[in-house]
């Protein structure tokens, strides 16, 4: 064990409930499994409390997945977070980080994820249920196992490029033979910080690129949009629109794809 | 079978089984409460009917039913919001559907009509424009500009010039288009694209309401 990992074990042993906010490094994630610590995700909806409770600390118009996690971070009982600054995460999150630092008596610490052994994705590439395999690599964050009997891969109809959105409920809109691609992919195999990956997409199965409102991912995903030879571009803040439902359906249908 | 394309403010009508089906149009304030159709699209259409085709497919539909390129550009300017499609070689290539900054554009054009009580048909293009993302923003551009000693008739006029540009560059500034929604009556309107444009009529989603309706009719029977 070396020095930085002996402090890590120190460090994180004094607690029981940890919050997290993008995806720390394995090394932290496996620290707090062997000290059977309870850890929240907090970019996940965990309490239910208005969103405007984050606007104290946060723009109105911001991340609504950061401005979740505020909210969280506000109202759950936790003795530390530990937020992921480093290339896999991004600069709203480090700025969030130092204005909760300020807000909570508890400790906030940066991490800086590297990470670059990966894992696979396995639930990117089944056949089931898109919000269910959304909800399961997420889920996946908390724990640093590798993964016991994978899933056979399917044959692609579909694309979702992206990062989990906030509302779940636009993945009801995809088939089971949606293959998952961009960050979300990222997390499923431990690397998020893995540009590379990120980027990849399947140019024979019509994509939609997801990004949330006001994430500099909004960028790339509307970049691999263009380059790709049938997708569409879309961006939602916190809850999914009648709109945004109504393009991600039109947009499979009439792009031949079976519900 | 009855079709339905209920708008922000006007529902229009198809009646497939009648002789000679020509659609019929009412205002959304005037429609009764209990109306029911068979199929129904348009932002209030889930209320009056089990059956329903969102907005963006019908728009789709009816352009491929009314037009013969395989490469265009549909766009739909509605009341209450703007939508196009943008079809190569015979397939979808892209699509847009704005809601919120789009908002209340067409609603605005004709509340500013009855207003002012002006008749769009005997007004100019104008040289100069407005910078309007959203009908109800845009009013503000007008009331400071008659102030400023412009006549309402010219002020509107930027406004409507302004509300199609934005339009224009919503569906991606192509060189022509074909336009979709009651503003096609509005000479001005029609008129203030910096592009060629094909005008379609209002009749669009109603014509793609069809097109599904006797798609699943021959679903059924096969």
């Amino acid at each position: 064990m070396t020095l930085e990992l002996a402090s890590l074990s120190t460090t994180i042993r004094r607690f029981r409930k940890i919050g997290i906010i993008g995806i720390p490094p394995l090394d932290v994630i496996r620290a707090a499994n062997d000290n059977n610590l309870v850890i929240h995700d907090l970019d996940e909806p965990l309490v239910r409390e208005d969103l405007e409770t984050a606007s104290p600390f946060l723009p109105r118009v911001y991340c609504a997945i950061l401005r979740t996690a505020v909210v969280n971070a506000l109202h759950l009982e936790l003795d530390a977070i530990y937020v992921d600054t480093g290339p896999g995460k991004c600069d709203c999150a480090l700025h969030t980080a130092t204005i909760l630092a300020e807000a909570l008596p508890i400790p906030v610490i940066c991490t800086r994820n590297m990470d670059n052994t990966g894992y696979g994705y396995p639930l990117c590439q089944a056949h089931q249920p898109l919000l269910d395999r959304m909800q399961a690599i997420t889920a996946g964050v908390k724990s640093a196992a590798p993964y016991d009997n994978p899933p056979p891969v399917s044959m692609p109809t579909a694309g979702f490029w992206g990062v989990p959105p906030r509302d779940f409920s636009i993945l009801t809109l995809f088939p089971e033979t949606t293959h998952i691609f961009g960050w979300a992919r990222c997390m499923e195999n431990k690397t998020p910080a893995d540009h590379d990956l990120e980027a990849q997409f399947n140019p024979l199965v019509p994509t939609v690129f997801f990004a949330q409102s006001f994430c500099a991912k909004t960028a790339l995903a509307r970049y691999l949009a263009k380059k790709h030879p049938h997708a569409l571009y879309l961006d939602v803040d916190v809850h999914t629109t009648g709109s945004a439902r109504a393009k991600v359906q039109a947009f499979l249908e009439l792009s031949g794809v079976e519900p | 079978m009855i079709l339905g394309d209920f708008g922000t403010s006007y529902c229009k009508f198809l009646d497939l089984d009648a002789p000679n089906p020509e659609p019929s149009i009412i205002a959304t304030k005037d429609l009764p409460q209990d109306t029911r159709v068979d199929l129904a699209t348009g932002h209030n259409g889930k209320r009056f009917s089990a059956r329903y085709v969102n907005e963006l497919i019908a728009l789709a539909r009816g352009g491929e039913a009314m037009i013969v390129e395989d490469d265009y550009v549909l766009l739909d300017c509605g009341s209450r919001d703007i939508k196009f499609i943008r079809y190569q070689n015979g397939k979808l290539a892209d699509m847009g559907w704005n809601a919120e900054c789009g908002a209340s554009m067409g609603f605005t054009i004709e509340l500013l009509e009855r207003y002012y009580d002006l008749d769009y048909s005997g007004l100019k293009v104008p040289e100069q424009t407005f910078s309007v993302t959203c009908g109800v923003l845009g009013m503000s551009d007008i009331f400071d500009t008659v102030i400023s000693g412009v006549p309402v008739s010219e002020a509107v006029a930027r406004f409507v010039k302004g509300i199609a540009i934005n339009a224009y560059r919503f569906a991606g500034s192509p060189a022509r288009l074909y336009l979709s929604g009651g503003l096609c009556d509005n000479p001005l309107f029609v008129g203030s694209f910096p592009c060629q444009v094909t005008p379609l009529g209002r009749f669009v989603l109603l014509r793609g309401l069809e097109t599904e309706a006797r798609q699943r009719r021959a679903n059924t029977l096969a």
